[in-house]
């Protein structure tokens, strides 16, 4: 006998990930879900988010991390609500994951949530969690191509970050291709070239992250 | 490794809907996979018979059908490739526009009551 089925193979991941965006949506929390290789500086942009809104409080910070806590305690510092999610064996955070860990956390006067995912261009790709904007961060060192041979995380992004271009001069890659490639796959990514060293494209970087937080947050 | 967690879900769904129609044995299951999702269809094959040992689906087959990428050139017209490309794969043009091949579903079961 066949049984048809004709259902999505995540489809237990997406009904977590409507749960999440229900929770941000009551609270009016914008929620950004970072994803890049590891090295390629989401938790330094992390940091200067913080630094942006320093003062106007209301941060909190998801960090997953397949074993440690480093990044959770280099943002801890920054005096912020910060968890970690250890996934062990698993190579992107699970919604039910970060559901549960939302439903711990005092998130009364939260306005943005920053969600630093385990550095991977493949498995954080393809599992939703209910973000407002998913960020792609592809750092000048690790090559040109990633676009061309990690398609479904350009294309599932809304911005495009480059980042460390103050080492262009020592390294071969083509920011050009970089743009043409991304926009095939996602014609509606938004790209931003920085460098965190030199502080070069950070302010426009972070003025759009402001912009998307404040139409939904106030 | 991300095979591991898709073959987990396959079992899941394939395992309740089993259930739902008092089958005995699952012995196949079609599969919708797009190109995209660098599913290597041998790994989780295997990943899967080992997650399936001892369950109704034990000696299941993985039927992989393959979802290509569309690919819309401004200079002539629909095509579709087996990975992502920037280039029109007819008449190498850019400014082409990529859709589909992103697909992973579940689309039917065999199974033995």
């Amino acid at each position: 006998m066949r049984i048809d089925v004709e259902r999505s193979i995540l489809q237990s991941a997406d009904e977590a990930a409507a749960a999440i965006r229900a929770l941000l949506s009551e609270r009016k929390i914008f929620a950004l879900n970072l994803l890049s290789s590891p090295g390629s500086g989401k938790t330094t942009l992390i940091e200067a988010l913080l630094s942006r809104f320093d003062g106007k409080g209301g941060v909190a910070v998801v960090e997953g991390d397949i074993e440690t806590e480093i990044d959770a305690e280099r943002i801890r510092r920054h005096g912020v609500q910060v968890r970690q999610i250890n996934t062990r064996s698993t190579c992107h955070i699970q919604p039910s994951r970060l559901l549960a860990v939302l439903r711990e956390m005092d998130l009364s006067a939260t306005r943005l949530l920053l969600v630093e995912n385990v550095g991977n261009l493949v498995c954080p790709a393809e599992v939703p969690l209910g973000e407002d904007a998913r960020v792609v961060l592809l750092s000048v060192t690790e090559g040109d191509e990633k676009p061309l041979k990690y398609p479904l995380v350009f294309r599932t992004s809304d911005l495009l970050v480059i980042t460390k271009t103050d080492l262009l001069p020592h390294v071969t890659f083509d920011v050009d291709r970089v743009r043409r490639a991304a926009r095939a796959a996602n014609p509606a990514v938004e790209i931003f070239e920085v460098s965190a060293a030199t502080g070069d494209g950070m302010s426009a970087l972070l003025d759009r992250i402001e912009t998307l937080r404040a139409a939904k947050s106030g | 490794m991300h095979e591991l967690g898709v073959a987990g879900e396959i079992l899941d769904v394939a395992l309740s809907e089993a259930a739902r129609h008092a089958a005995k044995k699952v012995t196949s299951i079609r599969l919708r996979v797009g190109v995209l999702r660098g599913i290597e269809p041998e790994n989780l094959s295997f990943l899967f018979g080992h997650l399936a040992r001892g369950t109704p689906a034990e000696g299941a087959t993985l039927d992989i059908v393959e979802e290509p990428v569309r690919v819309e050139c401004k200079g002539c017209g629909v095509s579709e490739a087996r990975s992502f490309t920037w280039a029109c794969p007819r008449c190498k043009g850019e400014g082409v526009s990529v859709t589909g091949g992103d697909s992973l579903s579940i689309l039917s079961l065999d199974v033995e009551a």
